[in-house]
């Protein structure tokens, strides 16, 4: 069957009223995330983790898929309102788009945003859909020792080549595979780091690490600052929410380029917005007829940014839909949940689990409907709900987090845990270890582990398996590059 | 807190993590790789990691938001993270003895006081209120078990 005939019978089902309900809701929901400062897609998909045991699969994707699109949307408006970006991604949408927003523009920057990232967000599904077959025929050549250096590449660049440094990446990426190996064995039954304590033999459970990290620690952070009640600057949405043909005119080609940029670099085993924004920030800036007007609120320079994070987005599920590998903290969770249904992610996904994959990317196609119709319509909620008062915004995702960790196992065992965590993520956070690689390693850690093992059974104990072999010595190849090539450069910039 | 600290902090996590690695029995099933080896490593790299950290702390060169000033904390960052931390404290001692609501209130308060509310009769309603519509919201419509709203605690 071709991808295009899958595509519709995934519509067949995404277009049913409850899976299209799950997805209405996942759209509202992400937005309301992406609008809030300190929650986002990653701690909200964990903490509903729990609905795994109630919810069919294909309604708990469509929901979360819904949750990860609308918090690309939803924070646009957080950037250009309060310019506050609630990620790194968003941090160039805010260069541009709150400048506009104090020139009383920020309904032209609202609608490119949200346009664009309609454009950007179909485009990327697009691509998601026609290539990623292709990346699947590909993979099912891949045996145990691929797949290892496979991760280990995803491992090493998400790690180090992303982030201000190599160093703290790292360090955050082995603590993460460490915590991956808490509990018992699986092929020989032996418990590793427990401390005697039987609550660690089942694991470390990835909800409680993400939520920790994320929302406990943001918030130990913010409230050690202290400056979350001085600085609530919303701007009045002014200006039309519709663009005007000069304005259209100037972000058409923006949105294209961006979603260009986006889409093959959030698929990279490097993932990321970061780059893709900051390359269509200067492409835009270069291209522009109106160079002057960046820095000063010029409408290409969040077009284009916009663009580029949401076909990212898409991106980002290309290697976990094809290959089961997370790029990002958002991936890695939703990598989880479909762990806890039972599913191999993986090649085979699109073959064994063929209805709810295309119903899944149907829905994102859908989703992105949703988003735009949302969005605009609604942006004066958006910006009512950023000016709840932090103490009373900051309680209830504590209230949440706690809730939702404590129901998922009835233990406060897992609540102390969770607030260890949250001391580890405020820690992070001050000292600007990144929070990504240790999520990522906690769920890749065990599967890293196991694909070693399996590889270094088949080839009787030879290490030389994973270099010997073509794709798999390629990988290793490519991860020790990139280990090392930015800091023997940067050794001999130092050296001249 | 320097980041002396943190990578000394580092160095004693990675002391305890060896202490467990040495305490995995060894498997009587035969395989290739038994259980140690992959902790062995990342224990080994991670130590090596934090040495080198601590060699960048000694050189100055360790990020912290403090060096710069638009990150610096206003007076009483402690207290306010000790707030918080109270609350939580408070959540994991009660929760199982008197039930959700007024663990799940006194961990939001010790929030709000973190985010500067005042305590009084308008912080702790709010709270209170939060704290229920949660419960309402994942206990009661959505199924999760989040034990009883309230308990007598004998």
């Amino acid at each position: 069957m071709s991808s295009f005939d899958s595509l519709m019978q995934g519509f067949a089902i995404a277009l049913q009223p409850m899976t299209l309900l799950y997805g209405f809701i996942g759209c509202l929901v992400g937005t309301l995330v992406g609008v809030l400062p300190g929650i986002g897609p990653a701690l909200t998909i964990a903490l509903l983790l729990p609905l795994t045991f109630k919810v069919p699969a294909t309604a708990i994707f469509v929901l979360f898929a819904g949750i990860y699109y609308g918090a690309m949307y939803g924070g646009s408006t957080t950037s250009i309102l309060l310019n506050t970006p609630g990620e790194a991604a968003t941090i160039v949408t805010s260069l541009e788009g709150n400048k506009m927003a104090r020139r009383g523009r920020a309904g032209p920057a609202l609608a490119t945003a949200a346009i664009g990232s309609f454009v950007a967000g179909t485009i990327g599904t697009i691509a998601l859909t026609f290539f990623a077959p292709w990346v699947v025929d590909a993979a099912l050549a891949f045996g145990p020792a691929e797949y290892f250096s496979l991760m280990l590449m995803a491992l090493v660049t998400v790690s180090a080549v992303l982030g201000s440094s190599a160093l703290r990446g790292l360090i955050s990426l082995v603590a993460g595979l460490l915590f991956g190996l808490v509990g018992i064995d699986l092929q020989t039954g032996q418990p590793r780091f427990t401390f005697g304590q039987p609550e660690f033999l089942d694991g470390i459970e990835v909800t409680i690490v993400a939520v920790g990290l994320f929302a406990i620690g943001e918030a130990l952070f913010l409230a050690w600052q202290g400056k979350e009640n001085k600085k609530t600057d919303v701007l009045a949405v002014s200006g039309s929410l519709w663009l005007s043909k000069e304005d259209f005119a100037r972000s058409w080609k923006a949105w294209i380029r961006g979603s260009l940029f986006g889409f093959p670099i959030g698929a990279m085993p490097a993932g990321g917005a970061e780059l893709p924004t900051l390359l269509s920030y200067y492409t835009e800036k270069r291209l522009s007829k109106k160079p002057e007007e960046f820095g000063h609120g010029a409408i290409e320079g969040v077009a284009g940014p916009e663009a580029a994070n949401n076909a990212a987005a898409a991106g980002v599920l290309m290697p976990l839909l094809t290959l089961g590998i997370p790029t990002s903290a958002t991936a890695a969770i939703i990598l989880s949940a479909f762990e806890s249904y039972g599913i191999q992610v993986g090649p085979t996904l699109f073959t064994q689990q063929s209805s709810l994959v295309w119903t899944l990317i149907a829905s994102l196609y859908i989703g992105n409907v949703i988003l735009l119709i949302l969005n605009l319509p609604l942006v004066g909620l958006w910006v009512k709900l950023l000016k709840i008062p932090p103490q009373w915004l900051y309680a209830g995702i504590v209230i949440i987090s706690v809730a939702g960790v404590y129901g998922s196992s009835n233990s406060v065992f897992d609540v102390g845990l969770l607030f260890f965590f949250g001391i580890l993520g405020f820690g992070m956070r001050r000292f600007d270890f990144p929070a990504a690689p240790l999520i990522i390693g906690l769920i890749l850690g065990p599967m890293a582990e196991q694909s070693m093992r399996q590889a270094l059974t088949i080839s009787q104990g030879q290490w030389s398996t994973f270099f010997t072999r073509p794709i798999s010595g390629t990988l290793m190849a490519i991860s020790i590059a990139l280990l090392l090539v930015p800091n023997v450069l940067r050794l001999i910039r130092r050296l001249k | 807190m320097s980041t002396r600290l943190i990578a000394s902090f580092l160095l004693v996590f990675c002391a305890l993590a060896a202490w467990q690695v040495f305490s995995i029995p060894e498997s009587t099933i035969q395989s290739e790789v038994g259980p140690i080896l992959a902790p062995f490593i990342l224990v080994a790299l991670l130590s090596l990691l934090s040495i080198f950290y601590l060699l960048t702390t000694i050189g100055d060169k360790a990020s912290d938001c403090t060096h710069h000033e638009e990150d610096r904390p206003l007076k009483g960052g402690s207290t306010r993270v000790l707030y918080m931390l109270g609350g939580g404290l408070a959540f994991i001692l009660l929760a199982k003895v008197i039930g959700f609501l007024i663990p799940a209130t006194l961990c939001g308060l010790g929030v709000s006081m973190a985010f500067d509310a005042k305590f009084n009769a308008k912080t702790l309603s709010i709270v209170f209120v939060i704290a229920g519509a949660f419960w309402t919201l994942f206990s009661a419509i959505l199924g999760v078990d989040l034990g009883p709203i309230v308990q007598p605690p004998f």
